[in-house]
């Protein structure tokens, strides 16, 4: 009888996010993911259908664990500053502990799978909602200026995002080392709140 | 419900062709005791996954066979 080997899908896993990290989509194929795994093709294909089916189970994943450390000790009823520097923390471990699985979600965001991987996890919705209400009670107790949401994403979280790259990348602008501190976030965090205050 | 994986039964072939018309799909859709079923046309095995609660795996390679098609069991 078959049982399922939890430490070997383990291992697919994390050496399928390191080839395609690496490679792309382009270069990776189940073969070759066999091949590094010491596992059979037999036995990889009794997991997934084909490497599409592959790339979104393990997006999939990502995507949850990345939804459930983001609204960690997080609630949509937290004032508009005191949640978003909430958000702030959360999205900066998460991307300082699992860089590769980040680097990996953000190749497949913007292929094809995006949507297909989003509209597999149920709790995607729930998060949604849970961001939804937070700016709604935001704008309500005037805590920020009504913005096009794209606008507001960017302001909100763009400083954010881009720091986290040069942290990613351990440089900065001219190739000066760069590692990004709670002082940096904090001062980045302060210029957000200003620009998002009416 | 997870699938159980003895019902899984995975096979290297030469059906390359991706007309979702073919008879060798035709005959995989029709099959009442295949639960589920795909060609990873993409990869160089042309791998066959079928899930089936009841076929043996020569039931399998004999019904692929019959279209002309080389099938043959993946460990």
């Amino acid at each position: 009888m078959r049982v399922r080997d939890v430490d070997k899908e383990k291992l697919v896993i994390a050496t399928a996010i390191d080839q395609i990290v690496e490679e792309g989509f382009q270069g990776f194929s189940m073969n070759k993911l066999a091949k590094a795994c010491s596992i059979s093709v037999g036995t990889l294909y009794i997991y997934y259908k084909d490497k599409d089916d592959l790339i979104q189970k393990i997006g999939a994943i990502i995507a949850l664990k990345f939804f459930t450390g983001t609204i960690k000790n997080f609630s949509p009823k937290m004032t508009f500053e005191e949640g978003l520097w909430k958000q702030w923390e959360n999205r900066a471990d998460f991307t300082m502990k699992y860089p590769k699985e980040v680097a990996f979600f953000e190749i497949v965001k913007h292929s094809p799978h995006g949507e297909a991987i989003l509209d597999s996890i149920k709790e995607f919705s729930d998060f949604r909602q849970i961001m939804k209400e937070f700016i709604e009670n935001g704008l309500r107790n005037k805590e920020i200026v009504p913005l096009t949401f794209e606008v507001f994403w960017s302001i909100a979280y763009g400083p954010l995002y881009t720091l986290l790259n040069l942290h990613t990348e351990g440089k900065s602008m001219g190739g000066k080392p760069f590692s990004l501190t709670k002082e940096m976030m904090q001062e980045a965090f302060k210029a957000t709140i200003k620009a998002l205050k009416p | 419900m997870e699938t159980n994986l003895d019902t899984i039964h995975i096979f290297k072939t030469n059906i390359g062709d991706q007309d979702p018309n073919c008879p060798v799909r035709q005959k995989l859709n029709a099959h009442s005791a295949i639960q589920q079923w795909s060609i990873d046309c993409d990869d160089v095995d042309c791998v066959l996954r079928v899930v089936s609660e009841t076929l043996m795996p020569e039931t399998i390679i004999d019904m692929i066979t019959e279209f002309g098609h080389e099938c043959q069991e993946l460990d």
